[in-house]
């Protein structure tokens, strides 16, 4: 693998490998947006057309063209965004106990449930979730999925922070508690500003999970809710396969996501392997 | 003096550590409601006769559920089927992500860039994921098997047929799961001490005996809690396989997830499914302890 290190057939080689290795990556996404800006025909022909085609925005179009399309796209916003926030907060204050307190009532069965959350597959929930939804009446309700999805994503944003609190030292709350703040005061004034970095990487991440969630929504969401995912799979209908639209759909989906990520890079690798290690 | 403040430091000491605890009672509530309630209503469902839509209200049937689907071959089958998925997906996953995280621990010039774009696919959504890769491995018009064609290998039927179906879920979902195993991979090489690596250069052994003798066995703890991570994640895989083949050809691709949803919103049959929720939960629990295991020895 890393056979002749340094020397200059090993580093061709390992370019060659990695060349490779991202035209597997990205090609996919290459072909999802070039799908998504071709008619029917060029979409389907053979062999097929990477560069050789007339580019049209009619997919999109036909897209933007329909109402429900951009009540899902406000829907998953407003989903993702609202669940974010609640995770966040709630997973901040968690994860500041976790930071900061070796010991305190209930910390080894919280860490426990924590994992089991991360852990536990989404269908053992599905059955009982879906009948307690209709019994109370909220199904096809943006909130249900709101709270499910904060609570699903939780250990995620509690890992995460307790790692950014972690790094920010002590000794400045130490100060500024001498100095006569205390409680709340303390939290808004000192630990909040400090933390913010982390808050905003943590949040992207959250909001990450939540815009891709399927499971969840595809049992719950009916026309009100309807999120993004749940949207683009309904493409797969019967025998009829529209794969401009559903490309142009997926492509919109996958848009907010490299933004985003470009936005935290450096964090984000922070991100994808929390709950594997601790911090 | 001495003995009377520490008592009343430790009394403080207390206080201060319930009031801490209180900073958790927000997620404890989030937790009860919305996590434990519905695990323990789906333990109650699975011993009743429910189903969706159905006239006659259901009624408690003990452990029938149990006797008849988990102990019965469907559930013994979805969930053979999901191991070998899983088993799939591992053999690829695990040496290229662990070879792609040894290549960009070389460091050569556009490492980052290289990094970044390889991470890419972890981050997109699962059901575009899937779509794409269903159209990309259409067995007529899609460009993978045009590839198969131009290099002069045969066709498959990718979706179509049993092994190939369960191959092509393993490579949709080791598509998006490589960069996970490298990013494991790549934080241990970075915390790897050298003066074993350095030893070994000097004594002469070729950089694969390097890399088999002393590197792996030095990522050993991280690729234990990777494989633990990734076979969670795999008895978990739902979206992908909802779209590429929602359990078909047969029961080719049919694992204990879309076994349950299956049982659950196709045949509407609440209490079946919910048995087949509890048996999953069951099947998972010795790698959540496992789990657990792990993260307290790195706390």
């Amino acid at each position: 693998m890393s056979r002749a290190n340094g020397s200059r057939a090993g580093r061709v080689g390992a370019y060659v490998l990695l060349v490779l290795a991202v035209v597997a990556a990205l090609f996919p996404l290459f072909w999802t947006f070039s799908t998504s800006i071709k008619n029917r025909i060029a979409s389907f022909s053979i062999p097929p057309r990477f560069v050789n085609f007339t580019p049209t925005l009619k997919n999109y179009r036909k897209l933007f063209a329909t109402d429900s399309f951009w009540h899902v796209v406000w829907n998953t916003v407003f989903i993702t965004v609202t669940s974010t926030v609640i995770s966040v907060a709630v997973g901040t204050l968690a994860a500041y106990a976790l930071a900061r307190h070796r010991r305190f009532p209930g910390r080894r069965p919280f860490e426990a449930t924590l994992v089991l959350v991360r852990a536990l597959p989404g269908v053992v929930l599905i059955v009982p979730i879906y009948q307690l939804a209709t019994r109370l009446g909220v199904y096809d309700n943006q909130w249900a999925l709101i709270l499910i999805y904060a609570t699903i994503n939780l250990p995620f944003a509690v890992w995460l922070m307790t790692g950014f609190i972690d790094q920010i030292p002590a000794e400045v709350e130490e100060s500024a508690r001498t100095d006569g703040a205390s409680g709340l005061k303390l939290f808004a004034f000192v630990v909040f500003p400090l933390a913010s970095p982390g808050i905003v990487a943590t949040s992207i991440f959250v909001a990450l999970l939540s815009w891709n969630e399927f499971l969840i929504p595809v049992l719950l969401a009916g026309e009100a809710s309807k999120t993004l995912p749940v949207y683009i799979s309904g493409f797969i209908s019967a025998r009829t396969l529209d794969w401009g639209p559903m490309a142009a759909a997926s492509a919109l989906a996958i848009i907010p996501i490299a933004v985003f990520t470009a936005l935290i890079q450096r964090r984000l690798v922070t991100g994808l392997s929390s709950g594997a290690v601790k911090e | 003096m001495d003995a009377g403040l520490s008592v009343a430091a430790r009394r403080s000491g207390r206080r201060l550590r319930r009031r801490v605890a209180l900073l958790t009672l927000p997620s404890w509530a989030m937790l009860a409601a919305l996590f434990a309630v519905p695990i323990v209503v789906g333990v109650y469902l699975s011993t009743r006769s429910d189903k969706i839509g159905a006239f006659v209200p259901g009624r408690g049937v003990g452990l029938d559920n149990y006797r008849r689907d988990v102990f019965d071959s469907s559930f013994v089958g979805a969930l053979a089927t999901t191991l070998i998925i899983t088993f799939i997906g591992l053999a690829i996953q695990l040496p290229v992500g662990i070879g792609l995280a040894m290549l960009l621990h070389r460091n050569l010039r556009g490492t980052r860039l290289f990094r970044t774009a390889l991470l890419l696919p972890m981050l997109l959504t699962p059901v575009a994921v899937g779509l794409m890769w269903r159209f990309m491995l259409d067995a007529d018009l899609g460009v993978i098997n045009w590839l198969l064609d131009e290099v002069g290998l045969s066709r498959i039927g990718w979706l179509g047929e049993k092994w190939a179906a369960r191959v092509a879920v393993a490579l949709v979902d080791s598509w998006q799961s490589i960069p996970f195993v490298m990013l494991m991979t790549l934080a241990a090489l970075a915390a790897l001490p050298e003066a074993p690596l350095e030893a070994a250069r000097v004594d002469g052994a070729t950089s694969w005996r390097v890399f088999r003798h002393v590197t792996l066995p030095m990522l050993r703890p991280v690729l234990y809690v990777t494989l633990m991570i990734r076979v969670v994640d795999s008895l978990k895989l739902f979206d992908i396989i909802f779209i590429l083949t929602r359990g078909a050809p047969g029961k080719a691709t049919e694992t204990v997830g879309l076994l349950t949803y299956n049982t659950g919103f196709n045949f509407l049959e609440t209490g079946r499914a919910a048995a087949l929720g509890v048996a999953t939960a069951i099947v998972t629990l010795p790698i959540y302890v496992m789990w657990l295991r792990a993260q307290r020895r790195t706390a």
